[in-house]
């Protein structure tokens, strides 16, 4: 059977009508990122210049002291928004992968460019290692604090860990899955040149032999597996020792579970927008209806399932009454931060559910990209409130009954302002550098689609046959 | 009655453990007879009972006594959960069991902290000789049934309506109002009344104990926040004070 | 390694429908056996209602025992119907065809055994109907504060949903069926296939219908167990029920029972009908590879909820948990839970020999369901013997016999249920073998046949 490529009516499906062999697919995507443009240039120092504004922010804090635990609230919220959108991006290279929809293949690259960004969690997390107090202020914990019996700082050293593990999994999760694609821009590079050389460097030694096809497909798989572990630990230790001890009376079983899955549903809005960045601005059409359906499926399952959580916590609190509960909920909902919650209930919940929910909406391309802004601000919004709100207590930690006063809204000041604008704006300038070494689509992935897919006639029409691996 | 808020002031420091209260509490309300079998299936019925608590080691032992009733909480956990509305909080500030409307879910026994729900598991018979001994203001439930202390309710509303056709008040510490534990207690621990009276007892102790510094005031289960109409008052131990004595001089 | 069956569309409807217009030697045995036990257990009922709830093992404190446990149970067995049918289907999973029906059909029996239970456990269920909102005249209506009238309200939508989606996927075989019978079956089949004659149109309302229900069903799913497990989560009065965890936790736990359920099914159909040639080494595959992934979701959850039990070290908490694990009779019955729920069967499907195998599938999902028998169980009464801090009021609790043989007779009835629609009805759907044979095909990729799936 021949694989022939019959140029396909239907035109939902991702498809480049050219994509006919693997020198033309490897031709046309390696020639389209081989030069910048200036726009890009420009843009990329914009985000740069964003992330200097962060650097200074940092220092204004750091110069006010690290001692101060309410004075982090603004940083944790926007450190726990890297990590509940960046580094959750790669969920969606690595879920569907375990799937098997070959919808997912031209969307993979981009997400999983976005753990770089875990560089800015990680500088946005140094200085929040001072600003969290030992376990020796009476504080509840995990960690069963015990004098001389538990390691006092036992929430650093392990959260540390897991944040430098994801990163680095991360890291190691991108290159993996890059190196077929750094060999091909290897290749077409002319012998001798300083490119031929770095990406010589990058590649290592890739030649596309059975042997490496095999070990690479066996190493995304683990290093797969490994990142969605250890995003899962990040969020469950960062929501715990950086968030829920801080707030006495807050004993929230669900909570770590929900950072998570608030996660998942960021994460799948950052690349949904990233995708439409990339099929709007940067020319990549291929970038299809498929893709935003696919992802606005899942950004729609995501955002109920948001409620369901968000429901199932509230649920219990509200209906028993309990005293420390009740201050809780004070706090985090109909307290000093009820306009936010608002805020966050409707971006994040209502208007997906309600507008997702129409076919017309949900397979368009603006659909799911005006659906993921509204679901970014909603979720950085949710993570103001609480952090800001559960630092706002943190010196009410060590009174296990509960929380006695609940202090007023706290507002951003400049270094607050500085910090969020910088991480936003260096994670989007590390993910643009990024780019630059990396091709934005994955080649490789493309090609071997290529392999899987037939057009044939079937009765009266031409349907499109799809493999599905094993 | 209009404006009327029942509560009760128990105080621990007066009671013996004689369980008058118990019997007074069986023989006013109908409770079913509670044999030894019924003991054994863990089954009695007591709307109220008396815990006991050991307390010290040998040869320091001491028992404690605690008379535990419904505690009529302004938010009872036990209400909400009812699917059919058997139990409510009236307008005088009591928890009030509707016998004819309990369908036995038990979901309310379930939800109440103090443990004071009690459910009929079979249906109670009394011998021929002790049916003239119920008390005919007050329901007999069948099986399949939930009850619980009711302040004595019937003896509130009797007093209520005597008081209305005679054109008389309603007294504070009037017997025939109090519900019939607090009139057998013989030292005296069950003081009822309105809360909202500020010259009823239960007022001016209620006020005194919980407030002062020296109060001896408290509320079971206090974390919860059921907010119970039941307060409890401290058990003076003598031991304890002339340690105090000696250390200040 | 994906072997699909290649049946012509006549050899399906000969070896799927032979069950049905024959008779197979062991059915008759097999419902008689079960209905005898279902007989015992409405003997038992009978029992109890005539002396009433003091015949089970209830008692104060322990106010819900056995028969609780067993209502939890079966809800979330019947969280396997819409695990595989709807999001299987949702998910264009392929290998969910031999078995949807029957994970569906296993949803509303098992549906009808947990009303079953509430109705054993009430003190008046002559009663039962007062938490229906029916009295417009007297103006007298159920609390809808109490998570009780929340529970029939979801379980009733599930059971209509459930029921309707049933019957709108058998409505093509009913059809097949009317085609080859005589008599008074014809007409039974005749009226319930809704004159079905496979025309263009009528094949495209039904797969919408198909479509439809399975999207609208899926927050029925998610709500039921939730409310389910608020029974519990919403009550400050008994120690490890007040947890925030309970409603994904209990709905991790019915996708993670109810998916072992589906596995014992299917091997169970293999067995006894002999259907090797539909439902392939490859099928039992693909669950044992989805229970793995829920399996351990499952046990993220538990430990979820015991690090925060334990997370305030206060007293009442910490004595329950230890209760439950270090005394007896709990600790035995915690540690047969912990092995049979996770350490036996998870370890045993990470290997490619036993996922294949419908008879260590069999026994490991039975383990599964043993073992979340028993964690609800130690979810409710271990709570309510120990209601801190009135330990004078410290019970204990042990099952009656009345109380054995109703939960036997739960499972009882389900078996029979199954078995007796699997008389009147095919329990493997025709029509979506069917379509599976023709959406699928092959393409060559190199020197390899690599299955495919036709895409529109």
């Amino acid at each position: 059977m021949a694989n022939e490529a019959i140029h396909y009516p239907l035109g939902h499906a991702a498809d480049n009508p050219k994509w006919t062999s693997a020198e033309i697919i490897t031709d046309d995507l390696l020639s389209r990122r081989e030069k910048a443009s200036k726009t890009f240039w420009i843009a990329t120092s914009v985000f740069g210049v964003l992330l200097a504004l962060g650097v200074i922010g940092m220092i204004m804090r750091l110069v006010d002291g690290v001692s101060d635990t309410a004075q982090w609230g603004y940083t944790a919220a926007v450190l726990s928004f890297m990590l509940t959108t960046a580094s959750a991006a790669p969920m969606v290279a690595i879920a569907p992968r375990v799937a098997k929809g070959h919808w997912r293949r031209i969307v993979s690259r981009p997400a999983e460019i976005w753990s770089v960004a875990g560089l800015i969690s990680l500088l946005l997390f140094i200085p929040m290692l001072w600003a969290l107090p030992s376990l020796e202020d009476g504080r509840r914990s995990m960690w069963f604090y015990h004098p001389g019996e538990v390691y006092p700082y036992s929430p650093h050293l392990w959260t540390t860990l897991a944040i430098v593990a994801l990163v680095v999994v991360g890291f190691m999760l991108l290159w993996v899955s890059a190196l077929p694609d750094l060999a091909a821009v290897r290749d077409r590079s002319p012998l001798g040149s300083a490119v031929r050389r770095r990406y010589t460097w990058l590649s290592r030694g890739w030649i596309g032999t059975s042997a490496q096809w095999d070990w690479q497909k066996h190493r995304i798989g683990i290093l797969g597996a490994f990142y969605f572990l250890m995003l899962i630990t990040v969020h469950f230790l960062f929501s715990i020792d950086f968030l829920m001890t801080l707030v006495p009376g807050w004993i929230d079983a669900l909570y770590p579970a929900t950072h998570a899955a608030n996660a998942l549903q960021a994460g799948v809005a950052t690349v949904i927008l990233t995708m439409f960045f990339l099929r709007r601005f940067c020319g990549y059409k291929e970038i299809g209806h498929d893709q935003f359906w696919g992802l606005g499926k899942l950004m729609f399952a995501l955002s109920l399932m948001w409620f369901w959580f968000w429901f199932s916590s509230f649920n219990v609190f509200w209906y028993g009454k309990k005293p420390n509960e009740e201050a809780v909920l004070e706090l985090f909902i109909k307290g000093p931060y009820l306009p936010i919650f608002y805020l966050t209930f409707i971006t994040v919940f209502i208007v997906p559910m309600f507008t997702m929910i129409w076919n017309f909406f949900r397979r368009s391309v603006w659909g799911p990209a005006i659906i993921s802004v509204s679901v970014l601000i909603g979720t950085f919004f949710d993570r103001v409130r609480i952090y800001v709100g559960a630092y706002s207590v943190s010196d009410q930690a060590g009174n296990h009954e509960g929380i006695e006063t609940i202090p007023p809204t706290v507002y951003p000041d400049l270094a607050d302002v500085f910090i969020v604008v910088g991480a936003i704006g260096g994670a989007i300038f590390v993910y643009m550098l990024a780019t630059r070494v990396f091709p934005i689509i994955n080649v490789w992935e493309q090609k071997e689609l290529l392999l899987y897919k037939l057009h044939k006639k079937y009765h009266r029409t031409v349907v499109l046959v799809l493999g599905k691996p094993e | 009655m209009a404006d009327a808020k029942w509560g009760m002031v128990i105080d621990a420091d007066r009671c013996t453990g004689c369980q008058a209260c118990v019997v007074a509490c069986q023989s006013e309300n109908n409770i079913p007879i509670n044999d030894e079998g019924l003991f054994n299936q863990q089954r009695a019925n007591q709307w109220i009972r008396i815990e006991r608590v050991w307390e010290g080691e040998y040869p320091d032992v001491k028992a404690r006594f605690m008379p535990v009733l419904c505690q009529h909480c302004d938010d009872a956990p036990c209400e909400p959960v009812c699917p059919v509305y058997a139990t409510y909080h009236n307008t005088e500030g009591m928890n009030v069991q509707i016998y004819n409307r309990c369908i036995g879910t038990r979901f309310c026994a379930n939800n109440c902290p103090y443990q004071v729900r009690f459910f009929n598991f079979w249906e109670p018979e009394w011998p021929e000789s002790l049916k003239n001994q119920l008390n005919p203001d007050v329901t007999v439930r069948s099986r399949g049934i939930m009850e619980k202390c009711s302040f004595c309710v019937q003896r509130i509303r009797r007093t209520g309506h005597n008081a209305k056709r005679d054109g008389t008040t309603v007294e504070d510490g009037d017997r025939a109002l109090n519900p019939a534990c607090s009139n057998a207690c013989p030292t005296g621990a069950l003081t009822f009344g309105n809360l909202k009276d500020e010259n009823s007892q239960v007022a001016k102790l209620a006020e005194k104990e919980m407030h002062d510094k020296d109060g001896r005031g408290y509320h079971l289960l206090e974390e919860l926040g059921t907010h119970p109409s039941v307060i409890y008052l401290k058990k003076v131990d003598p031991a304890a004070e002339k340690v105090t004595e000696k250390a200040h001089g | 390694m994906q072997e699909y069956t290649y049946a012509t569309d006549k050899e399906l409807n000969q070896s799927l429908l032979k069950d049905v217009l024959g008779m197979p030697k062991w059915w008759l045995g097999a419902v008689s056996f079960l209905a005898l036990v279902w007989l015992m257990g409405l003997g038992a009922y009978g029992w109890e209602l005539n002396q009433g709830i003091g015949v089970l093992g209830v008692n104060r404190p322990v106010y819900w025992g056995f028969l609780i446990t067993n209502f939890v149970f079966w809800i979330g067995i019947s969280h396997a119907g819409i695990m595989v049918s709807a999001i299987l289907r949702l998910t264009q999973a392929e290998w969910r065809r031999p078995v949807t029906r029957a994970a569906e059909v296993l949803t509303l029996f098992s549906l009808l055994a947990a009303l079953s239970n509430i109705m054993f456990h009430v003190g008046r269920p002559w009663r039962l109907y007062w938490v229906a909102p029916y009295d417009f005249e007297r103006g007298v209506w159920p609390n809808i504060r109490s998570p009780f009238v929340w529970d029939p309200s979801a379980v009733g939508t599930y059971l209509i949903g459930s029921s309707l989606f049933v019957f709108i996927a058998l409505i093509p075989d009913l059809a097949a069926l009317r085609d080859r019978s005589t008599g008074l079956p014809r007409k039974f089949y005749a009226m319930a296939s809704l004159g079905f004659r496979g025309t263009q149109s009528q094949w495209k309302l039904q797969a919408v219908a198909g479509i439809l229900l399975s999207a609208l069903v899926l927050p029925v799913f998610v709500s039921v167990h939730s409310i389910v497990s608020w029974d519990f989560a919403v009550s400050i009065g008994v120690e490890g029920w007040h947890s925030t965890i309970f409603a994904p936790y209990f709905i991790i736990g019915a996708i993670h029972s109810g998916v072992s359920a589906v596995a014992m099914v299917m091997a169970l159909m293999v067995w006894l009908w002999k259907w090797d040639k539909y439902i392939t080494p490859d099928h039992f595959d693909a669950i044992g590879r989805l229970l793995i992934i829920v399996a351990t979701t499952w046990f993220f959850f538990f430990a979820l909820e015991w690090i925060f039990a334990l997370y305030t070290l206060e007293g009442p908490e910490l004595s329950l948990r230890e209760w439950q694990v270090f005394r007896l009779p709990m600790g035995p019955l915690f540690l047969t839970f912990m092995i049979t729920a996770y350490f036996i069967p998870v370890p045993a499907w990470l290997f490619k020999a036993v996922r294949r195998s419908p008879k260590w599938m069999f026994w490991t999902t039975i383990l599964v369901n043993i073992g979340m028998w028993l964690e609800r169980f130690l979810i409710i009464v271990p709570g309510l013997q120990r209601r801190q801090p009135f330990e004078f009021e410290w019970g204990s609790y042990a099952p009656s016999i009345v109380e054995i043989l109703l939960v036997a007779s739960t499972f009882a009835f389900v078996g029979m249920g199954i078995l007796i629609f699997a008389k009147i009805f095919p329990l493997i759907p025709l029509f979506d073998m069917k379509e599976g044979t023709r959406l699928r095909d092959t393409i060559r990729v190199g020197r390899r046949v690599v299955p495919a799936s036709i895409r529109e």
